[in-house]
């Protein structure tokens, strides 16, 4: 297939070489040990009966070595003193094959004393376990923000609005509504599993590793280590999907030290199942409570938000930070009060998964509206074009907010589904979503003896695009064509220093970095060099000062047939506006609308991570479900464009809305749920309590 | 360890190797479902013995009674013209099983022989009054699918037997399929209703629910001689559902699938009808 | 043991135990890495290969039952061949992961069925997960392939 363009033809030909296909002479394969218990001492290891050729990583080889963690200091290489979730590693073994060292596992004795544990947020929040003793935040900048643990008990992070004078706007408003959401925790399911490879020379450590964030990998992996970080080289091969699953320390520390102890390169690929117990999306229970004037003036807004980060915080702060702001949603509000907590719980550790709560967020914020129009007597899109932020307005983190188009997103969201033809059936949410603020954004160019230009930055490719439109902005500014641009994989020995490729800030950003470097690479013609930066940031205790830059913004319409008798859901028409500025790269800003759609329906019917006594129990692709091409609706979308506007990342804005929109849809029937994913029993539920509403005398 | 593998040329030598190894010699059919037993570590099988080469097993004859060879592949069923003809509720049953690749490779021996509660075939199979063939050095003997299938993958066969062939005699009356997915359309069912008409007298399966497919005469000869309108095919759904002990799992709550049942059976036997 | 079968139009010889699945024959013996794991179970398609000109999920098919079967990977479609082709014109892809096996499911549907209805793809291809998202273009290529 050689007439096929360089960047298409290894993926169709099946040639792309991933994380899981890197390969060392003389390397070793990894498997690893796992607690079956949600909270237990670890009393003893004996791995005396190993098969010989084969090396086990056991907790006295851990036990000096550093901690890491993206925002808290909170996760060991191995739990040594105590397991704190089923599954949580335990030792590790490498082997010549995979089966060797699957087989070796059942060599290694392991004797715990079960402890109680704290199973779920309110769990959490009650019982008397403590999942760690105390915490050390992280000097990593993904901890950016300020972390305020509550100590004594299981918060780890807490974030507060504070604007305007809740007492009063409640007092002012003529309709209260309000009313507690729940989501479960959903599993990323890219097709690639987490994989690493790790090497090491000496004191010096390659790893090659599915990650989109290597320079935070590289910083914790060498705090672990206790050596400088330059000692540390992450390199990033293309990952098969990763949806915020491929971000932080995963298996690299662990693949690094069972390397180190075997004296030989080790590759570790999870198997499909671990999957479940490695990083998941958080669990969450908000509570909302919405004061509006008659008129639908929105004027008070109340939250408290707690999300399940499990046994180590990842980046869970961040994630109710992000969920702080995004439940207050696009509006003018004059007074609100928001109080968001990180909770350590018993639970796999949860993540970043795309949205990066504004899914949850959105979720309950959205849905409440509904609730308040229907409580007003005003049809839903009037009440939130009533009250929808404008360029100019102010937000509840005191924020002037400017470029922004939700109004517009949801008149087009709206008209699409024929909303002024009549509302059963259908549901409308709109939604704001932050980027990662403060951040900085580095990339290199340099330019080739033939003739051609390297690019050189940080931003890993994984399916998003991001490295595509790069190179076409690249191939626009340097005046060549794309094909003289080449893009080899991230290498920290070598690209710039970056944040990460996270958050839907890749292309904005290292766009805006390119146009510098181009600048640069002026004065010597061989090497120019490119970078930004966006200020801001919140003040944790107050949330006021600058929650983002710039704003992701985008309204989801659905309209939904249910069967009554069975509770199931049939989602016929789905639609998403979304604001894009500028698009570089049509097709793949098309492709990243689409399949945040998808996995929004997918979050909104049918994903669900399901515990019993704190071990998942549908840990493969069987009993956690993913959407096939048969479960699509007819699904359209729109990229909102403006001249002369700022490139927007698409990466995430359409997930979000789809399940309040379905929701929603569901809500016009009036059929009333608060839980995500949003089942078949839960709506037939719904069906019952409706029709047991409308018997009982008013 | 890896198993031994056996593929005899002829069902006499596969014969003899069950009767002196039993169930120690696993019997690979297709290999959908040991395979993936093998592939977590479910199941370390000593020795394989393989019907893959053994000639006439993967036949479909349709005179009179219809006869699916052990080794036919779903796809071949829901592909055959004779079975579309003659019975299109078991082709249809056949065609939505999982997905075209496991429908290429798991055939009708395997997915009776593995009495998975979950699959499709058995419940239709069932309602049209099939039986499984199940041959040993000695002779063979026909066993009714209800009777095969004893719980959640377990089957009435002895070490020494093999399935070599399903039997299905003609339906004169109507039969039906429904697959009821409470989640996604790639979903396994929730709950799966077969009903058949023969000679005047219904058969009502419900499959997914339970360790074997539920089927109760006794309820199903209400309809005996009287006209299957909404009353009747709701009081036989509401029978039903009381009957049945239904499993909870991902796809649906024991009381959720109880729901699902009477409607389910409802609707199989108004479409019977329709 | 030992398996033999064809690859992509070539002889293949392979030592395997009888309890291993073609997935890792392929990948471990033979190299080939466009067949990929996903889910291990049969229900993902990102393991597909054509065995006698039908897809298969290699993952569940025990080595020994390959012996003297016909097998082709996406790398043994002819170069010209319309599905490759419209999977590149549609952009029907994002990481890829799952790629191959959705051209090598399309071209068996188009080889069975030059000319499906939308229903019939999505039933052809429904057994194909592409956690991306891209079925919005996966369905247009199957379109254009088949024109």
């Amino acid at each position: 297939m050689t007439a096929l363009p360089p960047h298409i033809a290894p993926v169709i030909s099946g040639q792309v070489r991933y994380s899981q296909d890197q390969e060392l002479p003389g390397m070793l394969h990894a498997r690893i040990l796992r607690s079956p218990f949600a909270h237990a001492r670890i009393v003893r290891v004996d791995a005396s009966a190993l098969p010989d050729g084969v090396v086990a990583l056991l907790p006295a080889d851990v036990r000096e070595l550093g901690r890491y963690g993206c925002q808290i200091k909170d996760q060991s290489v191995l739990a040594f003193d105590r397991a704190r979730y089923a599954g949580d590693p335990v030792a590790a073994v490498a082997a010549e094959s995979a089966e060797e060292a699957e087989e070796a596992l059942a060599s290694i004795e392991v004797d715990y004393e079960e402890l109680p544990a704290a199973l779920g947020i309110d769990d959490a929040l009650t019982a008397q376990v403590l999942v760690h003793d105390r915490i050390q935040i992280s000097d990593n900048d993904a901890s950016y923000f300020g972390i305020r643990p509550e100590s004594g008990t299981n918060v780890c992070h807490r974030f507060r609005i504070a604007h305007g004078d809740i007492d009063e706007g409640f007092a002012r408003a003529d309709v209260i509504v309000e009313e507690t959401f729940r989501t479960a925790a959903a599993q990323h399911a890219a097709m690639e599993p987490h994989a690493c490879l790790a090497s090491w020379d000496g004191d010096r450590l390659d790893l090659w590793t599915g990650t989109h964030t290597p320079f935070n990998v590289r910083e914790d992996v060498a705090g672990v280590f206790g050596l400088p970080e330059e000692n540390v080289r992450v390199v990033c091969p293309p990952m098969g999907g990763s949806f915020g699953a491929k971000t932080f320390v995963r298996l690299e520390a662990l693949t690094a030290a069972l390397a180190r102890k075997a004296s030989r390169p080790v590759r570790c690929v999870l198997p499909r199942s671990e999957e479940w117990v490695t990083n998941n999306r958080h669990p969450s229970l908000i509570r909302v409570r919405i004061g509006a004037l008659e008129d639908g003036t929105l004027v008070a807004k109340d939250v408290q938000a707690w999300i399940d980060t499990g046994a180590y915080a990842d980046c869970g702060p961040g994630v109710a930070v992000k969920i702080g702001y995004s439940v207050v949603g696009p509006y003018r509000i004059p007074n609100v009060s928001v109080e968001s907590r990180c909770v350590y719980t018993n639970a796999p550790p949860n993540g970043a998964f795309r949205g990066f709560g504004a899914t949850q967020a959105v979720w309950a914020s959205e849905s409440l509206m509904d609730r308040l129009a229907d409580r007003l007597g005003i049809d839903p899109l009037d009440l939130r074009l009533r009250n929808v932020l404008r360029s100019g307005d102010t937000f509840c983190t005191g924020e002037a907010v400017h470029d922004v188009h939700f109004a517009d997103c949801l008149e087009r969201a709206a008209s699409a589904i024929g909303w002024k033809d009549g509302r059963r059936g259908k549901g409308l949410c709109v939604l704001l979503k932050g980027m990662q603020t403060p951040s900085r954004a580095a990339i290199a160019i340099e330019a080739e003896d033939d003739g051609s230009y390297t690019l050189r930055c940080a931003t890993a490719e994984m399916g998003q695009g991001s490295r595509r439109a790069l190179s076409l902005v690249a191939s626009e500014l340097l005046g060549v064509p794309v094909e003289e641009v080449r893009f080899p994989d991230p290498d920290t020995s070598i690209v710039p220093y970056d944040t990460r490729a996270t958050s839907s800030r890749s292309t904005y950003m290292m766009g805006r970095a390119l146009e510098e470097a181009v600048r640069d690479l002026r004065h010597d013609g061989r090497r120019g060099v490119g970078e930004v930066r966006n200020e801001g940031g919140l003040d944790p205790d107050t949330g006021q000062g600058l929650a983002s830059s710039h704003w992701h913004q985008g309204a989801g319409a659905a309209v939904v047939r249910v069967d009554e008798e069975t509770g199931k859901v049939e989602v016929v028409r789905l639609h998403a506006a979304v604001y894009a500025g500028r698009v570089v790269n049509p097709p793949g800003a098309e492709l990243q609308n689409e399949g945040s759609m998808i996995m929004g329906l997918g979050g909104a019917l049918l994903e669900g991570v399901v515990f019993a006594d704190g071990q998942v129990t549908n840990a493969n692709l069987s009993d956690y479900e993913i959407p096939s091409i048969a479960d699509m609706p007819e699904l359209t979308h729109e990229l909102v464009q403006q001249v002369g506007a700022e490139v927007h990342g698409l990466g995430e804005t359409a997930v979000p809305p789809v399940p309040a929109a379905i929701g929603n849809a569901l809500g016009s029937l009036g059929l009333h749920v608060t839980e995500l994913p949003i089942t078949a029993e839960a709506v037939l539920d719904a069906v019952d309590r409706r029709d047991r509403a409308a018997r009982e005398p008013a | 360890m890896q198993p031994e593998f056996i593929a005899p040329r002829s069902l006499e030598e596969v014969l003899a190797v069950r009767a002196e190894r039993g169930d120690e010699a696993t019997v690979l059919a297709g290999g959908t479902f040991l395979t993936i037993l093998i592939n977590q570590r479910l199941l370390q099988p000593s020795c394989l013995l393989s019907l893959g080469g053994v000639p006439g097993l993967n036949e479909i004859v349709a005179n009179g009674d219809l006869r699916l060879g052990a080794m036919t592949r779903h796809r071949a069923v829901e592909r055959s013209p004779e079975v579309v003809e003659g019975w299109p509720a078991l082709a249809r049953a056949f065609s939505i099983v999982a997905s075209p690749r496991v429908r290429n490779q798991a055939t009708v021996g395997g997915v009776l022989a593995d009495a998975d509660y979950a699959s499709d075939p058995p419940a239709i199979l069932c309602a049209l009054r099939a039986r499984a063939v199940a041959r040993r050095s000695s002779g063979e003997r026909e066993i009714p699918i209800d009777e095969l299938i004893t719980g959640y993958y377990e089957t009435s066969l002895e070490p020494d037997e093999v399935i070599v062939e399903a039997r299905v005699p003609r339906n004169d009356g109507p039969a039906v399929y429904r697959k009821f997915r409470s989640r996604s359309h790639e979903d396994r069912p929730c709950v799966s209703v077969a009903a058949a008409r023969h000679e005047g007298t219904l058969r009502v399966v419900v499959g997914a629910v339970s360790g074997r497919p539920q089927l109760f005469p006794d309820v199903c000869s209400l309809a005996d001689g009287v006209r299957l309108d909404r009353e009747l095919a709701t009081e036989i759904g509401r029978r039903y559902s009381e009957a049945i002990e239904p499993i909870g799992d991902v796809r649906g709550s024991a009381g959720y699938r109880r729901r699902i049942i009477a409607v389910e059976v409802r609707r199989a036997l108004e479409e019977l009808n329709a | 043991m030992k398996v033999s079968f064809r690859l992509n139009g070539r002889p293949a010889l392979v030592h395997a135990g009888a309890g291993e699945n073609l997935l890792t024959v392929l990948r471990r013996d033979l190299g080939v890495l466009s067949v990929r794991e996903t889910c291990g179970i049969g229900v993902c398609g990102a393991c597909t290969a054509l065995v006698d000109g039908e897809p298969i999920s290699t993952c569940l098919l025990l080595a020994p039952l390959a012996d003297g079967c016909e097998i082709v990977t996406v790398e043994g479609l002819p170069d010209d061949h319309a599905v490759p082709r419209a999977f590149a014109e549609a952009h029907a892809f994002q990481c890829g992961f799952c790629t191959p096996g959705m051209i090598l499911t399309a071209a068996a549907l188009l080889d069975e069925n030059p000319t499906p209805t939308d229903e019939e793809i999505r039933a052809a291809l429904a057994g194909n997960l592409c956690r991306c998202g891209c079925y919005v273009k996966i369905m247009e290529a199957v379109r254009l392939a088949a024109v």
